[in-house]
């Protein structure tokens, strides 16, 4: 990708609404053909980014480029850009089919071109058939394909999402996620999407931004993020994780508070305050005394025990920390409440964080 | 346990039967003092009005409701009349266009404040509602009389003296600012429920500020828009108060010559006949109201929000 102009490219943006900064000074460059997730809790600026690309917002400092040409300012029918909304917002008014030519009868677009586009793209999202009803006339899966729909019959050089599986069932929203996955492969536009769920974005995206308060906190893939969180919020808000505080002691150690020393790779200087992120699932656990020489390990007891069917989750007592293990697949004797153990990791399965 | 099932299964269907008549006197008994009012105040005037509609007035003035006949309606397709019911339609039409140009950007103003303002602003938009109508009426007409501030303002910018007062224009602008009211509140509750991410979905799908205005905006708040015309075109047809004092005698309009024949022409007959007519006229435009309310293009009846997380919507299995 090296060379190749980015799809969308935000440089410096900051946006403020009278004293409060809901993004704040953030720098992004989404590739050309990406499937490119928005990931944090609600109120984080992930939106506000997202509405800023689409031109429903402006920033209040800041460039932003689509495939190199600035559009910080112009409005958003101006940009080759096209969202689906977070409800969904089709025009109650108007039929699945008036709501899909919409787009191109703005940008006069005529037949046969325009019956042609929107055949294409209802069949796309499979919606053949239904061109006559009205939106409150469709189930919720319906309507978000609509909204794909009406959407992509523009062939925007970037799709912009705002939380578009939000308001489906568990079920649908699954079916959804490999669906909108598959689509994105088939037309090979840039997708953006924004989500507070981090399981569907580590599913679903090519590379994950995970923002907190405004910022920007880490840019990578789902693999980078999940293994490797730059910081402490990324680990913690990625999946579940044991934050272990710790001291930097040398390059590849670090000291935790109970007084253990364990390696770990870390590019901070000696003396630095960290966290040392294991996840409960990398960490296994022995009976005292009889864990692998090989990785790290720390000795505590079994203080409580969740029985999940497929897994076990142990919490088990380091001192004053508390470690949560989780088993899966368990082998042998399970342990029991005050058991004395050991709980061993590979190296380099834990990350240490800043804080 | 078994017998005491069986017996609770057959009470239920007699049981709910008896609540729901119950449920029904209670109903009645609570609405009987409003009923009885209207039965008194407005359904015996009515059918008095109607039943003088039908009656012969004599030589002497007097109102014989002997030898029943339909004199008084074809009166009604005389000239003057016919000329006065097309005035006082044409000055309506004319009210409700003003009140709706002049409404709606008000209302869209209200509507788009922050919650608090919009609270205030409201509140402002009623004080008028709530003083005593004629009182306006006689403001407005100092206001556009020759000696009143507009004519001094005239005068001062060398536009000569003002003569508005008693002419149809003044009557025009008197009944615009007595009955807006009614246009700016329909309005109002129809663009507060407008859902504005449907205007930002137009501006996403190219459609510029003024496009997505009049193809999604103004759709959408068509039952508004009908609402408050109905509001405003109703009562300004029938009006009487305004044309009296703005208008002076120089613009005889319905209410006007139907108060005439009840108070001075003595023709009760006739008086009678024109109120069923308008009667009659404004029930058709209140029935159009309600068919285009509740029709399918009602499009800003109260959406529901698809914001909920654990909305179970199960997809028919037809479409996949």
């Amino acid at each position: 990708m090296t060379g190749a102009v980015a799809a969308v490219e935000i440089d410096g943006v900051t946006k403020r609404f009278g004293e409060v900064v809901a993004v704040d000074n953030v720098d992004l460059a989404i590739d050309d053909g990406e499937f490119f997730a928005l990931l944090g809790p609600s109120g984080c600026g992930k939106t506000t980014t997202l509405r800023m690309i689409a031109g429903l917002d402006l920033p209040t400092e800041g460039s932003l480029r689509i495939f190199g040409e600035e559009v910080g300012m112009a409005p958003p029918d101006l940009r080759p850009v096209n969202t689906v909304f977070q409800a969904y917002a089709l025009f109650p008014h108007m039929t699945v089919r008036q709501n899909i030519e919409f787009g191109l009868r703005m940008r006069r677009v005529k037949d046969p071109e325009l019956s042609q586009r929107v055949a294409e793209a209802t069949g796309m999202v499979r919606l053949s058939g239904m061109e006559d009803r009205r939106p409150d006339q469709l189930s919720g899966g319906q309507q978000q394909r609509v909204a794909l729909a009406r959407a992509l019959v523009n062939q925007p050089k970037v799709l912009l999402l705002d939380e578009p599986l939000g308001a489906l069932d568990l079920k649908l929203r699954q079916e959804m996620q490999q669906e909108l996955k598959a689509l994105q492969r088939t037309v090979g536009i840039t997708f953006v999407f924004v989500t507070h769920d981090q399981e569907e974005a580590l599913a679903m995206s090519e590379r994950i931004g995970v923002m907190s308060e405004g910022r920007l906190l880490q840019v990578g893939t789902p693999r980078e993020i999940y293994e490797r969180p730059a910081s402490r919020f990324v680990a913690d808000f990625i999946g579940r994780t044991n934050l272990l505080e710790a001291t930097v002691e040398s390059a590849g150690t670090v000291r935790l508070a109970n007084g253990a020393r364990i390696e770990a790779e870390t590019s901070l200087p000696a003396g630095s305050e960290v966290s040392v992120s294991l996840r409960p699932e990398r960490a296994r656990l022995h009976p005292r005394g009889t864990a692998d020489a090989e990785g790290s390990s720390l000795e505590g007891e079994v203080r409580d025990i969740t029985y999940l069917g497929h897994a076990v989750v142990y919490e088990v007592a380091v001192g004053p920390m508390s470690v949560e293990v989780r088993v899966e697949g368990e082998t042998g004797r399970p342990f029991g409440s005050g058991d004395d153990v050991t709980i061993s990791w590979d190296h380099g399965a834990a990350a240490v964080v800043a804080d | 346990m078994q017998p005491a099932n069986r017996t609770s299964e057959s009470t239920p269907a007699s049981g709910e039967k008896a609540a729901a008549q119950a449920q029904r006197r209670q109903g009645m008994l609570l609405a009987s003092p409003g009923a009885l009012y209207l039965l008194i105040f407005f359904v015996a005037p009515l059918a008095l009005i109607s039943v003088y509609s039908f009656a012969t007035r004599t030589s002497t003035g007097r109102t014989s409701l002997s030898g029943w006949n339909v004199e008084s309606y074809r009166a009604i397709g005389d000239d003057v009349i016919v000329g006065i019911i097309g005035r006082s339609a044409w000055l309506a039409t004319l009210t409700t266009a003003l009140c709706l140009a002049v409404g709606y950007p008000f209302a869209y103003y209200l509507a788009t404040r922050p919650r608090h303002v919009r609270a205030i602003l409201l509140v402002l938009v009623m004080i008028p509602f709530w003083t005593n109508g004629l009182v306006r009426v006689f403001a407005i007409r100092f206001l556009l009389g020759s000696n009143g501030p507009a004519s001094a303002l005239s005068e001062n910018l060398g536009f000569g003296t003002f003569r508005i007062l008693f002419t149809p224009t003044a009557v025009t602008i008197g009944m615009v600012y007595s009955f807006l009211t009614f246009m700016v509140l329909p309005l109002y509750v129809s663009l507060e429920r407008m859902d504005w991410s449907l205007t930002e979905a137009a501006r996403d799908l190219y459609a510029s500020g003024s496009k997505a205005f009049w193809k999604v905006t103004l759709p959408l708040t068509k039952s508004g828009i009908v609402a408050g015309s109905v509001l405003v075109f109703v009562p300004s047809f029938g009006s009487y108060v305004v044309p009296d004092i703005l208008g002076g005698a120089k613009t005889l309009l319905i209410g006007s010559y139907i108060a005439r024949q009840f108070r001075d022409a003595r023709n009760y007959p006739l008086g009678a006949a024109l109120s069923v007519l308008l009667i009659v006229a404004m029930l058709v435009a209140v029935a159009l109201n309600q068919r285009s309310g509740s029709g399918a293009e009602g499009g800003d009846r109260p959406r529901r929000r698809r914001r909920g997380r654990a909305r179970a919507e199960p997809e028919p299995a037809a479409v996949s």
